[in-house]
């Protein structure tokens, strides 16, 4: 399947997406709702581009677009670069405070957003991605979260704004979050420890690592990993560094060879998500 | 049960002498804009003094006519006489009406119009009411033919509204109703019937205006293990209301269209998916599509051609969006109505992912006469590129409004001065706004355009699902853009930035305008703003949103300009921009200001001129229209 890009003469898998192609051929194109462990929205509209076939030519999103054969496609038109400094500029009203928004927006000339005017300063970070419903759907598989109420008014919640029994307190959410949006907080002086998710109006209990008594994550979580990589729960009794040190004890005395040791620890993009997260409690 | 095409002719004669013959026949315009007018009241007081004095009429209920100002109507069949149709009836009326009617003579005061046969559209028949000599009576009445707001008008979408009884499956049969049905499963291969559509040259008459014939190819020829038909009745439009028309008043022509689309797309079952507002068209679908099921043209074999097809009615829970077809899908299947970039279309994945055909109400009520009459005929209406008739709701500041169908290709003008009247009041027109809040507005110079999908979209405007509201110089455009701005920003479902964002912002420069907090860089930003949610919005609402803004500023540029630079409204609606004053000279001092005045801000002595303090007044109007003197005037 051929198609151009920016003039380039450019082959793609069938159904493959403009902006993976774009990835692939070292042409940049912004985003902000897209990440490759979840499906596409097409919510932010940063990545859009130019598609013209024939005389026609329109505006899509990057993230959803796949090419049909001899479409040419602009990424950096001045039609495009509208349509992505009024996105910017929109966002910057609604969230002046948020770094990277502010980053995006002074990359394409702007440094203040003209919507503003005379209104009070703006606390919002949350951008409605939506990229923390998604992983919470598609890749942890719990769905704890999700999008609530309709255009301006829309959130990101828990089902009638209360504790969600779903939310087993991995933090992807939080972790996904390109803007700052979401946190929790641990508090693992209390008599039962807890994780506090504090947008989304739920708390996790956690557990003390088995060998130096950190509390650093929920029971729930560890029966989804040990479900969804297969071990026992027994071996996640540890806490990440606990853990790391007592296999690095291992290695030390029987180091295992080069292809066992990828076998060993070859895991699905679910599981190293997973585990990155359980890094990033420690 | 109807299992055969020679069964449904049967039923067909058999009804449509009983129909004919003989009975007195009194009908009530009960649907939602009837019942609004009173006549859920009047129905019970003429079936009560029926019963009451023995006469023996059969009353039943009826679908809107169209003529919406003329709530509520009441029809009578006079035997061997004609069909007269009463406006305006109150229940006091109601006496006199069935005492004139009982002795063959006609209630004058109030009769409007009379026909003295019924056109059969859908197998072309004309059948005469008139037997004999006409009544001196019935003679005063003017014929449909001559009644003005009907004449011009070309009715083929609502061929049975306002004439059949909407719950009587009966008189839609009677009607030539399912002969359409009966020919494409019988007689026709899936793909003449497409090919009938195809050459019929109909589009859609949701506002896309797809050619229809090409929509259902498209989803036939797609690969799925099951395929959908829906039809699209989230009729939002604010002052629209065709399809809630049409399915309050002949909900079997839905019904019928869809049988025939299902069987030459290839699917079993079809989906209506109706608003949650309307409950009566709720109701209404509901029972036709059971006397359907139980007269066995739902379900399996119909007609004895082996194909099975059935319907379930799913209702929207109030949101403008899911009238777009992949929200709409989303809420079918449960979900949030929020809708997603097309590619790939429904037609290749739609519902539950399978593919889907989707057409608005009024486009599935096309399908069964395009059948039975052939699409030589329907081609011959219209212009080369728009084939058939429009139904456009009329409402605004016209005369006579309602529902009025035309061929395509009529000017706006015949629509807006003959069939409306004119402006009320003897007012000037100003803009007639077309296709709903994604539509845009039409200025005076351009009123002699035909009514096509092209012409209408390049005058910045769309042809919509059918919305036409007509405007004088009363109108302030910033402040109807502002309005359909508001209604957009509620029903953006909030998805995407530039719909989402861009309506609030929109919104919030427009409502400065309008409160004299307007800047003269508001109006590049306006312009930058629309062009940019037109281009990167995700779905048709967003990208269409801009439009009442775009239109009015292309046509009314000068109003901005006077809201911005001189702190003006050239129409003297908006409150901030606006003062009441009392003309000194003609005021009598009478106080009927000051008694009606909420806030106490127009005061004075008795028998002196009156005063307004403005920093008081709320600029409601009260006391302009309390004068007797027009001695308060808006300045």
């Amino acid at each position: 399947m051929q198609f151009s890009l920016n003039g380039r003469n450019i082959a793609a898998e069938p159904g493959e997406t403009v902006l993976s192609v774009a990835r692939k051929n070292g042409v940049f194109i912004p985003t902000l709702c897209h990440h490759d462990a979840v499906s596409p929205s097409g919510a932010c509209r940063l990545c859009v581009v130019q598609v013209s076939s024939g005389e026609r030519s329109r505006i899509v999103s990057s993230c959803l677009y796949a090419p049909s054969e001899n479409d040419r496609v602009e990424t950096d038109t001045e039609r495009v670069r509208k349509v992505r400094r009024m996105v910017l500029e929109l966002l910057l009203a609604r969230c002046p405070t948020v770094e990277l928004i502010r980053d995006l927006a002074r990359a394409y000339g702007i440094q203040r957003s003209r919507f503003t005017d005379g209104a009070g300063p703006s606390e919002e970070r949350c951008v409605l991605c939506g990229l923390c419903v998604r992983v919470c759907d598609e890749v942890v598989g719990r769905h704890a979260i999700s999008h609530a109420k309709r255009g301006i008014q829309r959130k990101i919640t828990t089902a009638f704004d209360t504790q969600a029994d779903e939310c087993i307190g991995c933090g992807a959410c939080v972790r996904i979050c390109p803007t700052g949006a979401l946190h929790y907080e641990d508090l693992p002086e209390q008599k039962q420890p807890e994780r506090v998710m504090v947008e989304l109006h739920t708390r996790v209990p956690l557990v003390r690592c088995s060998d130096c008594g950190r509390a650093f994550a929920s029971p729930a979580l560890f029966e989804h990993v040990s479900k969804s990589v297969n071990v026992p729960p027994t071996t996640l009794a540890a806490c990440p560094a606990c853990r790391s040190k007592s296999f690095a004890a291992t290695a030390a005395q029987n180091p295992p060879s080069a292809p066992a040791f990828a076998r060993a620890h070859a895991r699905t993009y679910q599981s190293q998500l997973l585990a990155s997260i359980n890094e990033e409690s420690s | 049960m109807i299992k055969t095409p020679q069964e449904l002719i049967a039923a067909r004669d058999s009804v449509r002498e009983h129909f004919f013959n003989g009975w007195t026949r009194i009908r009530v315009g009960m649907a939602t804009c009837g019942l609004a007018g009173g006549a859920g009241k009047l129905f019970e007081a003429i079936r009560e003094q029926n019963e009451k004095n023995n006469y023996g009429f059969f009353v039943a209920e009826t679908g809107c006519n169209g003529a919406c100002f003329l709530e509520p109507l009441v029809d009578v069949v006079l035997p061997g006489q004609g069909r007269i149709t009463y406006a305006n009836m109150k229940p006091s009326d109601i006496e006199n009406l069935l005492l004139l009617t009982f002795g063959g003579r006609v209630y004058t005061k109030k009769a409007v119009a009379r026909a003295t046969s019924e056109h059969l559209l859908s197998d072309d028949t004309e059948i005469p009411y008139l037997q004999g000599v006409i009544q001196p009576d019935v003679q005063k009445v003017p014929p449909y033919s001559e009644a003005p707001f009907f004449k011009n008008q070309v009715r083929i979408a609502l061929r049975n509204c306002g004439i059949i009884d909407p719950t009587s499956l009966d008189e839609y049969i009677a009607f030539g109703g399912y002969a359409g049905a009966a020919k494409a499963l019988t007689q026709l291969q899936p793909e003449d019937v497409i090919d009938e559509i195809k050459r019929s040259g109909l589009r859609g008459r949701g506002g896309g205006g797809f050619p229809t014939g090409r929509k259902w190819e498209a989803c036939r020829k797609a690969n799925g293990a099951a395929r959908f038909v829906i039809c699209n009745a989230d009729e939002g439009d604010p002052g629209a209301y065709m399809d809630r028309s049409i399915i309050e008043g002949d909900p079997h022509s839905i019904i019928e269209g869809m049988i025939i689309g299902a069987y030459a797309i290839g699917a079993r079952i079809g989906y209506v998916y109706v608003r949650e507002e309307y409950p009566l068209a709720v109701k209404r679908m509901r029972l036709a599509v059971q006397q359907a099921e139980a007269a066995g043209l739902l379900g399996e074999n119909i007609f004895g051609s082996g194909f099975d097809f059935r319907i379930r009615i799913s209702r929207g829970a109030g949101a403008f969006v899911c009238g777009e077809e992949t929200g709409l899908i989303a809420s079918i299947e449960g979900n949030a109505g929020t809708p997603r970039q097309r590619p790939p279309y429904p037609a290749q994945s739609g519902l539950w992912g399978m593919p889907t055909n989707i057409n608005n109400v009024e486009t599935w009520n096309n399908v069964p006469v395009i059948i039975t009459r052939g699409a030589g005929w329907f081609s011959s209406i219209g212009t080369p590129s728009s084939k058939g008739t429009k139904v456009f709701s009329l409402v605004g500041k016209a005369k006579r409004v309602g529902l009025v169908e035309v061929p395509m290709g009529t000017s706006l003008r015949e629509v807006v001065e003959q069939i409306g009247g004119g402006i009320q009041d003897g007012g000037e027109f100003k803009a007639l706004q077309t296709g709903g809040p994604s539509g845009g507005c039409i200025p005076a110079a351009h009123l002699d355009c035909p009514v096509d999908y092209e012409t209408l979209t390049s005058l910045g405007s769309m042809m919509g699902s059918g919305g036409m509201i007509v405007m004088d110089s009363r109108t302030c455009m910033v402040e109807m853009a502002r309005y359909f701005l508001a209604f957009l920003k509620e029903e953006s479902c909030g998805k995407c930035v530039p719909c989402r964002e861009g309506t609030l912002r929109m919104l919030e420069t427009l409502s400065a305008i309008c409160e004299g907090r307007g800047r003269p860089e508001h109006l590049d930003l306006l312009k930058e703003l629309s062009e940019a949610m037109a281009d990167g919005s995700l779905c048709a609402l967003g990208g269409s949103a801009p439009n009442p803004v775009r239109s009015t500023l292309h046509f009314f540029e000068e109003e901005y300009r006077a809201h911005i630079e001189e702190r003006r409204c050239p129409a003297r609606v908006c409150k901030a921009l606006i003062e009441y004053q009392v003309v000194r000279e003609s005021c009598t001092g009478c106080g009927a200001c000051a008694r009606v005045c909420p806030v106490k801000a127009a005061f004075g002595k008795k028998k002196a001129p009156h005063e307004i303090n403005n920093g008081l007044c709320t600029r409601c109007g009260l006391c302009a229209d309390a004068c007797k003197f027009k001695a308060i005037k808006v300045a």
